[in-house]
Order: C-alpha cells, then structure tokens, then sequence
C-alpha cells in the first residue's frame, strides 16, 4: 500500500495542467514520482541524451537551450522540463541545465504518456504545436451570440404579408388577429414596405387618414432590411443606427421574417442595444457622454458572461459609431445639410471593430470632389471641429497624433485622398508609413458611402501585391516582438532581459493587427476587421489555414486576457489600461500566453521570408 | 547478548557480526534482515541503496520512551522513489506525554488504534533490507531501533548510519565555516541548500526532508572539487 505525502500530491494538484486531473490520478501520480536534485550548472540533459521523465521543477530554476545556443525558456517553480524531449520519443532536443539548485520532481515516461492518453485536457497542454493548445482554449464562448449567430437564427416564424393594394383597415385587421406589430408588404414576392403600429398610430389615426386607402399610402417604403446570413450584431447596429424596432429579413431577395429589438434584447444584448439607443436619443456631447460612462460596468458585465474578445469589441465599437453618428446628426441638425456630400470615416481600432474601451479617437473625412474650399471650406471646418470635439467630450479623447477629421490634413477632397495613399503606397518611407497605417483601416460611419467606397476601392488596387510598400509594411509590423514567456512573476524576453509587466497591447495583439492588415491589403480585400482579415487571408492561400487558424485564436486569447484585466481594474476603481503584472496570471494563462507568443513570433518570421525576401 | 555482540561487532567488523546475527535468529525478521549484507563502504554512493528514516517518539530516552511513529523512503540510483515511501503510527502504552502530543500532532485515541510495533518492525526490516540508514541527527534513530529490535528479537540492529547532521557539520568545518547553535537543524540545513519549506511535520515528511537532504549534500560535495563525476562519491564519504 503507499502512503500519499500531501506535501507532494498539494504541490502538483495546484499546477496546471495536473490541476485538470482526477483525485485518484493525482494520488497514483505523487507515489510514482522520483525526487532528484540538481547543482547550480549541473546539466538535467543534452540534445540526443535519453530522456525517461517529466521534470517538474520543486524548487529552483532550469533553463532550455537550443542547440545553437539561444535561450528557449526559463523554468520556475511548478513547470515541467523535458516535454519536448518525451514527445520525441525520449530523446532530448535541447539542452536544458540548472541555473540555481533545484529540487525536481520526476514523473515516468509511462504515466506522462498514459495520462495523455487518458485525458484530452491534459493532452492539450502539451501538444507539440502552440496552436492546437490555443484552440482548446478559446474560451469566452460568445453567449451572447452577437458574433457567432445569424440573424436568421432569430426567426421563428413565417412573415405575415400583404400585397400593396390592401386596405388599411384590413392590414391593422391581420395585425390585430395575428397578434404582430409588423406586417410586411410583398409584391410578386418582392419586398416592397413595412407597416407598423406606430405607422396606424402617426400617418393613419393621427392624420384622419381614410381607413379604406391600401396599405402602400402609409408603407415605409422601400424598408430597410438585413440579410438572414447577417450577423446579429448587424442588425443590432441597423436598428440603433436608425432607432427603428422592426427590421425585415430577406433571404435569397425574399422575405423571411421580421427581427425586432425584442427578439435581440432576448438574446441578453439589453445593455448594448439599450445604451446604442440611448445615445441616439442624447441632444449634447454631454448626454452622450453620460450614456457611455457606463461602458466600463458593460465590459465587465460582458466578460463576466462569458463573450468572447471578439464580440466585445462588436458591442464596444457600435457604441462608438452609435455616439459618432448622433453628433453628426446634431451638428447637421444645428448647422443644416452639408454644402457638398462628404463621408465621415473612422480609422484605426474603430474601424476594425476592435475597440474595447473609450479611446483616443481616430478618425478622416473625405469630402466630393465638387468641393471648392473658399466656399466650403469654413462649413466643413466648423462641422468637423464640432464631430470631433463633442468625441472629446464623450471620452473618445483628441488624437495626439491629430489623425482627426478636424485636422485641415485630413479633411480632404476625395481626389487629394487618393493623391495621399498613392505616395503612401508607391513611394512608401518607413516613417511616414507607420504614421499613416491608421488609415489603411478605415470604414464609413456616416455620409455618402460612395466616396469611401471609391476610395477604398483604389486603395486596394494599388495595393494588392505592392512588393515594396508591403515589404516597408512588414517591417513595420516587426518592431514588436513578443517576449519569450515568463520566469517566476518577470516577463522573459529574448537574450535573457526580464520585465516587470505584460504589455499586452504591444506584445501581442498589435503584432497580429499588423500581420493580419498585411495579408489583407496582399489580397486585395476590403475586410477591416483582424478576424476577418485573417479569415480572408486563409481563404485566398495568403498564408496557411493553420497560420491563421493560430493567429485568430491566440488574438481571441490575448484579447481575453485583456480584456479579464481591465474588467478586475475596473472592479478595483482603477483605470483600464494594457499592463499586465505576471503575478496576476494563473498558470494557465500563462502557458496559454506563451503558446500566443509563440505563434506570433513564428508568423512574424513567416511574414519576413514571404514580403522582405527573408530579410528581417 | 545484546553487549556480547557490540564485543564482538568492535573486535571482528560489522559483516561477521551481521553473519552471525542472521544465522543464531534465522526465521525471525531481524535474521532475515541479517541475510542480506550491507552495502560496501567503497561502492559508488548512487549505487548504494539507501532508507531515510525517521521516528516519533514520546520522549529522548531509548530504554524509556516510545517510538510512536515510523516514517521512511528509500533513496536509489541517486534518486528518491516515493511510491516505497511508507508512514506508521504505533501503539503507545499509557497517555501520550502532552509535549509530544502537540509536537507530532499525534493524539491518544489515533496512537490507541495503530498496530503493535511487533507488528511495524518486520515491515521496516523489510524495507531496510540491503539499504543503509539515512537520518537527521541519527544517534536518536539509532538507539530507539536498536532497543526495539534488542526487545522484540534480542538482537541489536547492527547497520552504519548515514547521519545527514553530522555530514553537514563535517562539511562546513572543511569549508571553514563556524557553525553556530542551531545552524545544523533539519530546516536551517535544507533551506542552504533551497530546499523547499514543508510546513507538516510527520515521520515520514522529515524523512522525506532528510533523504533530499542527503541528494543535495553529495551534489554540493561534487562541486567541493571532491573529484569529478557522479562515481566520485562513495558511501565511505558519507558515513561519519
């Protein structure tokens, strides 16, 4: 019979990812453990060596070494060395050595490989490629369905139609029978208008409308409407964008049904959708600004919920237009309709759908080319000051950088736009480009969309395939490196330099944006978003399924992890920000973490071969 | 008996002796244990088995006290295997006096339930069987032991211990080092060593305790420029 040393079983239990094992294993595991020691610079083994057991680091320090002399990792206390070398088939790959006495504990070959077996959870945390454990990981399940269901999703029954020449009275007859507040009006099976309860109510009763008039006298018409592939957070930001509460759903051109904001409310988004419409009823940057407070206790209350990185900034960022639109709205309102048309465009994390918290504000206007400044010039100067510093009221503060709409610079004629991104892109100078690759993410907010698209469409003709300007764009994307992982509560960079906190930001997540605009401007595709991007990217063969499979789920994974942080700052009073104290980490996001560095760093190395010729 | 084979044991050497211990007490576990010999003093030290051990007792005195836990677990090839690792309460006679009460955390009723030391001994020979002895402080080891065995088998335990104390004295007065009071304790030795801190303290713990102790004391002796190689060190360097 053995005995169990709680001492031992206590120490491993806490560990990930034996914290994933069952009591019993635990047990048969501490008594088949052999404790070794190990001198400061004594060598637990060399490439080749025979390696029988998992080494878990007691008390002490290891260190793994490549053959070629670089520093792979830093091993403290409750990590495990000579993985690489048990899933090799027992023969060492790097040389790993102590660099302070170390007291280890010994796990056979046998139960390691048998536990893999036994338990997929455990399994993952040692797969071989830093990917696939990411993939198990990609936890945030998107409860709220905003990113991962469709809007067809919501509908559960037919449409209730009507054709033009129905009378009024018949339609609020059908309506009233069949309990809606909606009915659809449908030629040839054509969707043609909309007729709702406030409709009876303001163009019918209160206008002393003759009841016997058909339907098409009061229709909205022609609706707007979305697709039943769209996905819910579309349709979230089409009924706020236009404080309606009735949006029809057209699938292959026919009506499909009606999603309303009750139905979204139903999917648990009563905070996004509430305040998206709360904002559309403000009158001042000020009111504005009083809704938006509450985004912080939103973004808690979303990763509390389980969403996913990725639908967060969904919700988060259609606040931000929701709030950009309604302060045009009222600067429109206030100083009447623009003299020419014009696009308002958001750039940067914005644009992308990737905001997670009020932030600097990046934004452009492109202007028609009918502008004359001598005669447009002041309206369009006062209406952007006014956009731009009602943001700055609202939280979304000036940008340093006066990449801003109210900036003469950036305020420009569509022609000098294109002008702009034709230096850009074809005499690219590294500075320049770094400055202005927040415009290379961009995505109409308000205003005519034509010009934008007009523009985004030469942008991304000149692009695709620009071997230089994707090259100065490549080195760009490298200036920030991941660090290696962490030792004990440092972060561990490359060469051995520790520091003291995780800029997650820089270390991770900027990295993966910039790879990801890359391929999509390689493309030639118009997708903005990181995801999405990387999506496209994978389908047109710019980089392997398995490369952006890996890069959306370790941003997924950085984006949680910061997103876990800056809810617990927030719960503590603090402000938000993208530091990360090691100390703060569970085991399992830092393993995690180090799996997202990891695959950062070899689609950094990926990036260089393919647009600088292997330079780095 | 027990004096005439200490006699003996001084005049002729320990294996002799032990040879003929296991011969006049055949088919008692004290003779069985006699019949397998010992390790020699010059064999390679990660070739040598050895038995961390460590006792419970209810006072200081051999003859007076008694054992009330045993914990033990063997050191081989250079290593510490855990699954032979092995904890025994023991009956004690009469209350638990209360300062050892509280120091092992051992109360009356758990010390009542446990087995007969009869019954703990034949299993610890067992063990021990072809191992040396390791302990923390080991004179206090060896004569608790010793009188077990001299009172259940009349025989005494004639084995060389390895002393994880004395080797640590020995060790750094070779370093130079003054030792000062309390310095060659359990804890003080292994955190030089960084060693972890256990907080529980049962005999098999500090059992435990002392044969990592023992790992990290032959490690260090290798770096003392002792010579070169896990060979170098041999169970006579250990021995005190």
């Amino acid at each position: 019979m053995t005995v169990e040393i709680l001492e031992i079983r206590d120490f491993i239990a806490a560990r990930h990812p034996f914290d994933l094992l069952p009591e019993n294993e635990l047990a048969t595991l501490s008594a088949a453990i052999t404790v070794r020691y190990l001198r400061r610079d004594s060598v637990l083994m060399e490439p080749g060596d025979n390696v029988d057991a998992l080494s878990l680091v007691r008390s002490g320090a290891l260190e793994t070494i490549t053959p070629e002399g670089a520093l792979l990792a830093r091993l403290g206390e409750g990590e495990a060395g000579g993985v690489r070398a048990l899933l090799r088939g027992g023969r060492a790959v790097n040389r790993i050595v102590a660099i302070e006495d170390a007291l280890l504990y010994q796990l056979p070959a046998e139960h390691f490989h048998r536990l893999r077996d036994a338990y997929p959870s455990f399994a993952y945390f040692f797969a071989p490629h830093a990917g696939d454990r990411l993939r198990g990981v990609r936890g945030g399940s998107d409860t709220l369905g905003l990113t991962t269901r469709r809007v067809g999703e919501l509908i559960s029954r037919e449409p209730v139609t009507v054709t033009p020449t129905t009378t009024v009275q018949d339609a609020a007859a059908i309506m009233s029978n069949a309990g809606i507040s909606c009915l659809l009006v449908v030629e040839d099976e054509v969707l043609c208008g909309i007729v709702t309860d406030r409709d009876l109510r303001s163009r019918v009763v209160a206008a002393g409308l003759d009841i016997t008039q058909p339907v098409s006298a009061i229709m909205s018409s022609p609706p707007l409407s979305v697709q039943a592939t769209d996905w819910l957070f579309e349709a979230m930001l089409t009924l706020s964008r236009h404080n309606i509460h009735h949006l029809p759903v057209v699938r292959d051109g026919k009506p499909m049904g009606v999603v309303t904001t009750t139905d979204l409310l139903r999917t648990q988004t009563r905070s996004v959708v509430f305040l998206a419409s709360d904002i559309h009823r403000r009158t001042t940057a000020e009111g504005i600004r009083d809704t938006l407070i509450h985004i912080p206790d939103l973004v808690n209350e979303l990763v509390e919920a389980g969403a996913s990185a990725r639908s967060v900034g969904n919700a988060i960022t259609a606040l931000a237009d929701a709030a950009t639109q309604r302060l045009i709205q009222l600067a429109e309102q206030d100083m009447g309709p623009a003299p020419v048309p014009y696009c308002w465009i958001a750039c940067g994390s914005q644009a992308r759908f990737e905001q997670t918290a009020r932030s600097d504000q990046d934004n452009c206007l492109v202007i028609s080319d009918d502008y004359r400044a001598e005669e447009h010039g002041a309206w369009f100067k006062e209406f952007t000051t006014r956009v731009c510093r009602g943001l700055d009221i609202a939280g979304y503060v000036l940008c340093p950088g006066e990449m801003m709409a109210m900036t003469d610079q950036w305020r420009q004629p569509l022609d000098q736009w294109k002008r702009y991104f034709r230096r850009w892109i074809g005499q690219p100078e590294p500075k320049a480009l770094m400055l202005s690759s927040v415009f290379f993410d961009m995505r109409p907010i308000a205003g005519n969309s034509t010009l934008f698209n007009e523009l985004h469409d030469e942008v991304l003709t000149r692009a695709k395939g620009a071997r230089i300007f994707l090259a100065h764009l490549t080195s760009n994307a490298l200036t920030h490196q991941p660090p290696l992982g962490f030792f004990r509560n440092f972060v561990l960079i490359s060469g051995g330099d520790h520091d003291k906190t995780l800029d997650l930001k820089h270390s991770g997540i900027v990295p993966i944006v910039d790879l990801a605009r890359i391929y999509a401007l390689d493309s030639g595709h118009p997708a903005i978003n990181t995801y999405e991007r990387l999506e496209v990217a994978r389908e047109a063969g710019k980089i392997s399924k398995q490369g952006a499979d890996d890069l959306i789920d370790a941003l997924e994974f950085l984006g949680l992890v910061r997103l876990r942080h800056q809810a617990r700052q927030i719960r503590e009073g603090a402000r938000a920000d993208n530091y990360v104290p090691p100390s703060e980490l569970s085991g399992f996001e830092r393993s995690h973490l180090k799996d997202a560095f990891a695959v950062v760093k070899s689609m950094q190395g990926a990036a260089t071969t393919t647009y600088r010729g292997g330079m780095g | 008996m027990v004096f005439a084979a200490r006699w003996l044991q001084a005049l002729i050497g320990p294996d002799l002796v032990r040879w003929g211990l296991a011969a006049r007490h055949r088919g008692t576990p004290l003779g069985d244990y006699y019949r397998v010999d010992t390790p020699t003093i010059r064999e390679p030290w990660d070739e040598v088995g050895f038995l961390a051990v460590d006792l419970e007792t209810t006072g200081l005195d051999p003859r007076a006290d008694a054992i009330a836990s045993i914990g033990w677990v063997p050191v081989t090839g250079g290593g510490i295997v855990l699954a032979e690792a092995r904890r025994h309460l023991v009956k004690v006679s009469g209350p638990m006096p209360e300062s050892s009460a509280v120091l092992h955390g051992i109360l009356d009723d758990q010390a009542e339930a446990a087995p007969d030391l009869a019954d703990v001994m034949p299993e610890f020979l067992q063990a021990l069987k072809g191992r040396v002895p390791v302990a923390h402080h080991a004179a206090s080891e060896r004569g608790f032991l010793d009188a077990a065995c001299g009172r259940l088998y009349g025989a005494p335990l004639v084995v060389p211990y390895v002393d994880t104390l004395a080797l640590e004295g020995r060790l750094r007065q070779r370093r130079g080092e003054v030792l000062t009071p309390g310095s060659l304790r359990l804890d003080a030795c292994r955190q030089r060593y960084n060693l972890p801190r256990y907080r529980a303290h049962d005999a098999l713990v500090d059992a435990l305790a002392c044969a990592e102790l023992l790992l990290a004391q032959v490690a260090h002796m290798n770096k003392a420029g002792r010579m070169d190689g896990s060979h170098a060190i041999r169970l006579e360097h250990l021995l005190t």
